[in-house]
């Protein structure tokens, strides 16, 4: 068991989570939405399914819809650039807290290769259930959230309480095999 | 109303915008799968208190923001509520979030922080993702049922958005503090670090304050409502309007605007028009319109709507027809009739319509009769 984060040289969540309701905020302010993260896979996806077969990528509508249309293309849509900035911002932020790690960061004793496996499964389980659910952590939960949208308030209660049993899980099935 | 400065922000507005998205989850420690795995064996609550007091504070600068006349909530990109597909979403998700212990956009911070297992995850996101966009046809009804853009809790519940965010407020008033104790708990420290003095925090009493006024401070959420009526009732003059004028509204998230398909018997994968709440000609005359909304109604010719539009005028709401029904909007947004090049006057028109047919899903046609796409419902891309 590791430290809270907090402990570990983290902020403090509850003022990081003023700073990030505040971007969520600025950003409705400024640019009519709010956060998002998986409507770049969505659309990487399709521009994936374009670029290597238009015309199948035509004859799938929901395909179709997410093709990105910006000038630009893919670099031109507004989640994707978002998501690439995800990544030099948290990049920029690990720099300067000496916080770049390279490797895999194993989660409570178990092996690399378990880690990796988990991680395989689970984005593939997130990225379909993000499509169904119309957004994930970011878009659906945070955003629609702020937004009382009524699909967010589902989303949020169902899923973790499904991420809590399947931790819960993981955490038997470990115990008895140690 | 001021905001949103923009309806259609370059993209490179984007980019300040994740840097600082990203650099704040890196600084809080939700790069670290460790710090998510720990949340979901109730030992640490980062997650927790960031997401509640992230929606909490958000949702008080939005509300306020919308109440005071500053923000224009209809010009908001809106999540999407599709009751069944999202429970099913949700499960998925949640599943998938345990065993990655990484959620889409953490799954980035941890990548660009240098992991590997950040790296697989977005793989696997990318993978996901991939299969889904390519079988959502087949995933009919499992994939979409009834997505609706505007479903509020406050709607949904028949209550004032202000007294939803008085209660959402409350609860993560209570739950934030509530979340150290059990944190302690579980970490089994001694009791004494256990007891977190109970006092009100500077944040927590202005989050206190804006959310119990809200409650207070009446059921309209919007001071958009006075301003925009005389642009609604300027649109609704007429009785009709055409497919392409309605396709404009849509895009441009016309305020109050509501679209009803008044036909009868339809089933959940028939397409409508993108926005459109089926309300069946037999159930109009029990509609309640609201001030300032532009109602309008289509049906698969003009007939059963005209017959709709005589009821509500009866009860003096006035409301829109769209001229020529379904099948006007299929000949221009969903598949426009690609014109013969002599026909000049012809191609400009049908240049001038094209991007807006092609935001709708849209596809041009040859010459044939035009086929339907029962999922062509554009996706605003939210997240």
């Amino acid at each position: 068991m590791t430290a809270p984060a907090e402990a570990r040289g983290y902020a403090n969540p509850v003022v990081a989570g003023v700073c990030l309701g505040l971007l969520l905020f600025a950003s409705v302010l400024i640019a009519g939405r709010g956060l998002s993260a998986s409507g770049a896979f969505a659309t990487s996806a399709a521009a994936a399914v374009n670029a290597v077969a238009p015309k199948a990528a035509v004859a799938r509508p929901y395909i179709a819809s997410w093709i990105p249309t910006e000038k630009g293309g893919l670099f031109g849509d507004w989640v994707v650039l978002e998501l690439l900035g995800v990544a030099a911002g948290a990049w920029l932020s690990a720099r300067l807290a000496g916080r770049l790690h390279k490797g895999v960061e194993r989660i409570a004793g178990e092996s690399s290769r378990s880690r990796l496996l988990q991680a395989l499964a689970g984005g593939s389980l997130m990225g379909a259930g993000a499509r169904l659910a119309h957004g994930c952590t970011s878009g659906l939960a945070l955003t629609g959230g702020a937004l009382l949208a009524t699909g967010a308030w589902l989303f949020i209660p169902v899923a973790f309480a499904t991420a809590f049993f399947v931790a819960w899980i993981r955490g038997r099935l470990a115990m008895a095999a140690s | 109303m001021i905001a949103p400065l923009f309806d259609a922000p370059s993209g490179l507005l984007a980019i300040p915008v994740g840097v600082a998205f990203g650099a704040t989850l890196e600084r809080v420690g939700l790069g670290s799968a460790r710090t998510i795995a720990d949340q979901l064996n109730a030992r640490d609550f980062t997650v927790l208190k960031v997401m509640f007091s992230a929606i909490v504070t958000a949702m008080l600068g939005i509300f306020w923001a919308s109440r005071l006349g500053w923000l224009d909530l209809a010009r908001v990109a809106m999540p999407t509520t599709d009751i069944v597909p999202q429970l099913i979403g949700a499960v998925l998700f949640g599943a998938g979030f345990a065993l990655a212990s990484l959620c889409p956009g953490t799954a980035c911070v941890s990548a660009a922080t240098g992991t590997r297992d950040g790296l697989v995850t977005i793989g696997g996101l990318f993978a996901g993702t991939l299969l889904t966009s390519l079988l959502w046809t087949e995933l009919g009804t499992l994939a979409e049922r009834a997505p609706a853009e505007n479903a509020t809790l406050a709607t949904d519940l028949g209550i004032s958005p202000g007294l939803v965010i008085a209660i959402i407020t409350l609860v993560a008033l209570i739950v934030i503090p509530l979340s150290d104790r059990i944190a302690a708990h579980r970490r089994s420290e001694r009791p004494s670090a256990a007891r977190v003095p109970l006092r009100l925090s500077p944040l927590a009493a202005v989050a206190l304050a804006l959310g119990t006024l809200a409650a207070a401070s009446g059921k309209v959420p919007t001071g958009a409502a006075a301003t925009q009526r005389t642009v609604a009732d300027a649109d609704a003059a007429a009785d009709h309007v055409d497919a392409l004028v309605l396709a404009q509204w849509i895009r441009d998230r016309k305020p109050q605007l509501r679209i009803i398909d008044v036909r009868a018997g339809l089933a959940a994968d028939d397409y409508r028009i993108p926005g459109a709440v089926d309300i069946p000609l037999q159930r109009i005359p029990q509609l309640d319109a609201h001030a300032g909304e532009t109602i309008v109604l289509y049906a698969d010719g003009s007939g059963q709507a005209a017959q709709a539009w005589t009821l509500l005028h009866a009860r003096g709401v006035n409301a829109v027809v769209l001229r020529d029904g379904m099948a006007a909007w299929e000949d221009n947004i969903l598949a426009p009739r690609v014109p013969d090049p002599s026909d000049t006057a012809a191609v400009r028109r049908f240049d001038q319509t094209r991007e807006l047919s092609a935001w709708f899903g849209g596809r041009p046609s040859h010459g044939a009769a035009a086929t339907v796409p029962n999922q062509g419902t554009r996706r605003r891309k939210t997240c």
